[in-house]
């Protein structure tokens, strides 16, 4: 079931591929590698130059002085709650809205495309100050709520999911599953969802990065250390006059576990798609 | 009928602030600070600032003058703190009760608007300011006499050098007279140690770095008293002359600053001296050169410039509860006015007091050993009393970013100094408004 | 015919959406349109424009137009060149045949996670023009002359396009293999018995089925693009220059934002967002006609 029997026969071609391919591997994934690398340097030989390029043994002094200066457990569980609430409820509602797009006909269904589309093309740069105004307003100012609300049903991720049930979801399926007797709520749960793993894989990582990196959002709406998320704690780090920054890079590094965990978890989600796309054959 | 429309959309814009509740006005009383009632505080800054403090509200003094404060922080890099202030006043809004501002994030705030002004009843901050550093204090201060933030900590810049390579050029970087003699001295410090053909010692790391200096570091003094923008011509010719001389002399490394080899430059013998503000003696000693203790020497600038090097100021913001400001007001008060405060903040992360009275203080007259037993501290002391008073505007922010490009231009470009002066004036002329 | 549960459920389904709109959109948005009118800085609004601020900024302004010559020249060999290695990337590594695609995909996609505090500190060692890791390729390996990447105007938009494409071809690759998830396996089967070669194959099978994504990523990277300031920002010191010699690193997203954050004029700052907002929304009118056409 190869995709391209015939091209992949030729040793010859098949190595010069590998070979670009880990070229190409080694240019996105060094920086990520070099970062690990700093996490082991002694705090203050960060900017040494020549640069580290190998792993020192200061890694269990970082950590400790990363420990020492700030409540890495408290922010690291803030940030883990925000992002994984964020991420459940925006694949709730976007494939909700992604599916009503692509796999229904109503009236203004154009129109709201376009207004969907469109409310993605204002740049969101400066709306920070009157949304801001609005929390403090709505007394939302302190909690998590401003960090998960307002975006949990995003354009970005409707438009996306729109554009990926558009072909996986077969129009077939969902008329067999209405004769059965299926409620539109129950095909949405029984039928779409399933059908959309691929896209919901990409949405999740997408939606659990951005939230976990959302640094100027949690800045402001939260209040101090020990509410706030584990990239602003760290942020504090780096202007330290004495220019040790090994917490700094420790911190740096557990900071993007999660991210390569939660990677991992839905990358299998997007080629598991593989085996419910075949439905439709 | 235009009228009539503007005047709605101006309603409309205002009621954008019906969404704020209790909005104060520079006018409502701040009652007097209780000693006795329990006050909780929250401080928003950046970096080291939160160490510095927290050592000092913590302390045995501080328990005993202001027993009944507490603290929260809500810190972050020096970018992100900047953003968050400016989108929290912004809004009209107040999250903390002390915020702590760089230098040159003030100028926005002095034109009105978002802080307290401190030179007003019953703070009085300029009466209770008047030991502080005057340039400090000016450059904190509007036209009208509003004082919107309070000087902590200066800055004063200075040109440090070593001393070995000094003596091995055989020049003196002690007592310069003029720039042009640095740039004599600098043509005997860039030699080629190793013989291969390529300058490996530089005078200093990069020709911008002395742009400024010619210009109060570039914090205030953008626009004369008629503001106009550039004037007097010649103070500002002079600053892009010298950094094209010392470019064409070839006596800078053109290290980037904050780049690896530009960190690496200091410990391992490629530059020979470096214009800089007084903190940086501290990140020698501490971490970028420990390695060459008693080397490296402190000198006033060149040509009895004084400038200075950045500066860290403490404000409240309009919005915050009146009952808080007066707690606010007492805290800045201990921060700036006391010699524990500003001595121990001195000791904890090398950020150098803008109250002048601990200048006679012993430690100040301390040897340093790292400086070869120098008496760096009353050096710095010398240039902090002697920085010019700048006017700042609302635009210098602006004017600066025009004007670090109109270096560039004259150091990568090869524009000549009179062009890149008419470019960057016809810039801020179109800009301002 | 329609029964009624299948008329309403697409309006219900997208109900969050405008309710999120209505309650967190709305009122953001015309603060933004109305203080575009105005002079307005950071203690509110001091005087009445009108269409002032976007006159002055197509007109007389020094910066706004190069920058937005910056942009459209750093979106097209930035955010939008990167589709011509993504989809051949994602097909290739979607191949069942190849081995450790699991692990391509992961490393592929690592400078999407990457902190930034390292992304900057590695491609301020890369760009160096004396002791850089490009420049020494350049020199000892091409024997070529030295590029001072981070100061000659034409080089900055290089450093910039090659960062902004090292950050995102791994993350449309992931969007374009999942969107190969849906593509019938027996098509290409066809095909090869028709004898169709593996290039044909693609370009008739492939990317016509992959148009929806092709036209959803595409369009991201337009507004991406248009918006595109945290590479030039981080190589070009922040608010602290005019986004280098000659402007060359000034995009008008980094120029909004210096308006409102630092120049403190965040009626000017909107307006420039809503000129944006305007070109994006003309641009995606344009990619989604060309989707359209190629689609019938």
């Amino acid at each position: 079931m190869s995709l391209q029997p015939n091209r992949l026969t030729s040793v010859g071609k098949k190595s010069v591929m590998y070979f670009f391919l880990v070229i190409f591997a080694f240019i996105f994934s060094f920086p990520f590698y070099y970062m690990f690398v700093l996490a082991t340097v002694p705090g203050t030989k960060i900017f040494s130059y020549p640069p580290h390029l190998f792993f020192k043994d200061s890694l269990w002094t970082n950590v400790k002085a990363l420990l020492d200066d700030i409540p890495f457990f408290v922010n690291f569980f803030n940030s883990a709650a925000i992002a994984t609430i964020s991420t459940v409820a925006v694949i709730f509602f976007c494939t909700m809205g992604g599916f009503a797009l692509s796999k229904y006909d109503f009236k203004g269904k154009k129109a709201i495309f376009i207004f969907i589309l469109s409310t993605m093309a204002i740049p969101p740069f400066l709306n920070i100050v009157p949304f801001f105004k609005m929390m403090v307003a709505f007394h939302w100012y302190g909690t998590w709520l401003p960090l998960i609300v307002p975006g949990m049903a995003n354009a970005f991720g409707i438009f996306m999911m729109a554009q990926f049930t558009k072909d996986s979801i077969p129009a077939a399926l969902l008329d067999a599953a209405r004769i059965d007797g299926l409620t539109e709520f129950q095909i949405l749960m029984k039928v779409a969802f399933p059908l959309s793993r691929a896209g919901i894989g990409v949405l999740g990582i997408i939606t659990f990065i951005n939230s976990w990196n959302n640094f100027l959002g949690a800045l402001i709406m939260l209040p101090n250390t020990d509410k706030t998320t584990l990239p602003v704690a760290l942020s504090k780090l780096f202007m330290q006059m004495d220019g040790d920054r090994g917490g700094l890079m420790a911190g740096t590094v557990l900071a993007v576990l999660p991210l390569m965990v939660v990677f991992i978890i839905f990358n299998k989600q997007i080629i598991s798609g593989l085996t419910a796309g075949s439905v439709k054959g | 009928m235009r009228k009539k429309v503007i005047s709605i959309l101006t309603m409309f814009a205002l009621s954008f602030s019906i969404f704020a509740t209790g909005q104060q006005g520079e006018s409502d009383p701040v009652p007097a600070f209780d000693p006795e009632k329990e006050y909780s505080l929250s401080f928003g800054g950046y970096g080291d600032l939160e160490r510095a403090y927290k050592t000092i509200f913590e302390s045995a003094e501080f328990k005993k003058a202001l027993p009944n404060i507490t603290f929260e922080y809500q810190m972050a890099d020096f970018g992100g703190h900047h953003d968050r202030l400016t989108t929290v006043l912004a809004a009209g809004e107040a999250t903390n009760d002390i915020e702590a501002l760089e230098i040159g994030f003030i100028a926005k705030f002095v034109e009105g608007g978002g802080l307290t002004n401190l030179a007003a009843a019953p703070f009085n901050g300029i009466e209770e300011g008047k030991d502080i550093v005057p340039f400090a204090m000016s450059n904190a201060t509007t036209a009208e006499g509003r004082l919107v933030a309070y000087p902590v900590d200066i800055a004063p810049a200075v040109l440090f050098y070593r001393k070995s390579l000094a003596d091995a050029a055989g020049v003196s970087l002690d007592n310069l007279k003029s720039w042009d003699e640095y740039i004599e001295a600098g043509k005997k410090l860039t030699i080629d140690k190793d013989g291969d053909g390529v300058i490996d010692q530089f005078a200093m790391p990069h020709a911008s770095e002395v742009a400024m200096m010619p210009l109060n570091g570039g914090k205030g003094g953008w626009f004369d008293e008629d503001n106009n923008p550039l004037q007097p011509k010649q103070k500002f010719m002079d600053s892009l002359d010298l950094v094209k001389k010392i470019r064409e002399a070839g006596i800078d490394g053109d290290l980037g600053a904050w780049s690896g080899p530009w960190i690496q430059a200091f410990a391992d013998g490629t530059v020979a001296s470096i214009v800089n503000g007084a903190w940086w003696g501290g990140a020698l000693k501490a971490w970028v050169a420990s390695d060459l203790a008693g080397d490296w020497r402190v000198a006033p600038l060149p040509g009895g410039l004084y400038a200075s090097q950045g500066g860290t100021y403490l404000s409240i913001p309009q919005q915050v509860p009146l009952e808080n400001k007066a707690a606010a007001w007492e805290v800045i008060k201990y921060l700036t006015t006391t010699s524990h405060a500003q001595l121990s903040t001195f000791e904890q992360i090398d950020a150098y007091p803008a109250l002048t009275t601990v200048y006679d203080d012993d430690i100040m007259n301390e040897d340093v050993p790292y400086f070869g037993g120098q008496k760096i501290r009353q050096l710095y002391a010398d240039v902090a009393n002697n920085i010019p008073s700048a006017k700042v505007s609302e635009y210098d922010a602006v004017v600066l970013a025009i004007f670090n490009n109109a270096v560039t231009d004259v150091l990568v470009n090869g524009s000549s100094s009179e062009d890149a002066y008419n470019k960057a004036l016809n810039e801020i002329r179109a800009i301002v408004d | 015919m329609l029964n009624r549960s299948q008329k309403w459920a697409p309006y219900l389904f997208l109900s969050p959406f405008f309710i999120l709109f209505l309650v967190f959109g709305v009122f953001p948005i015309g603060y933004s349109i109305t203080i575009s009118l105005f002079k307005w800085t950071v203690s509110g609004p001091q005087e009445f424009r009108g269409i002032g601020n976007y006159v002055k900024l197509l007109t007389t302004d020094p910066f706004f137009v190069g920058s937005l010559w910056t942009t459209f020249l750093l979106l097209i060999f930035g955010s939008l060149l990167q589709h011509f290695f993504a989809i051949p990337l994602a097909i290739l590594l979607n191949n069942k045949s190849l081995k450790g695609g699991d692990s391509f995909r992961l490393l592929y996609f690592l400078p999407y996670i990457t902190s930034s505090v390292v992304i900057a500190l590695i491609f301020s060692q890369m760009f160096d023009h004396n002791y850089g890791w490009l420049n020494y390729i350049i020199e000892n390996v091409f024997g070529g002359e030295k590029v001072k990447w981070l100061q000659d105007p034409r080089a900055i938009r290089s450093s910039i396009a090659i960062m902004v494409n090292w950050r995102f071809i791994g993350w449309n690759t992931i969007i374009y293999m999942a969107g190969l998830q849906s593509i019938d396996q027996s098509l290409y089967e066809a095909a090869e018995i028709d004898g169709a070669s593996g290039l044909r194959k693609h370009l008739h099978i492939t990317v016509p089925l992959l148009l929806p994504i092709i036209f959803f990523a595409v369009s991201l990277s337009i507004i991406g693009g248009m918006q595109l300031f945290e590479e030039p920002f981080v190589l070009m010191r922040g608010y602290e220059q005019m986004g280098g010699p000659n402007n060359a690193g000034l995009t008008s997203a980094y120029y909004l934002l210096a308006t409102g954050f630092s120049f403190n004029r965040f009626g000017k700052a909107s307006a420039i967002a809503w000129i944006l907002f305007v070109i994006i929304l003309g641009m995606t009118w344009i990619n989604k006609m060309v989707t359209d056409k190629l689609q019938k």
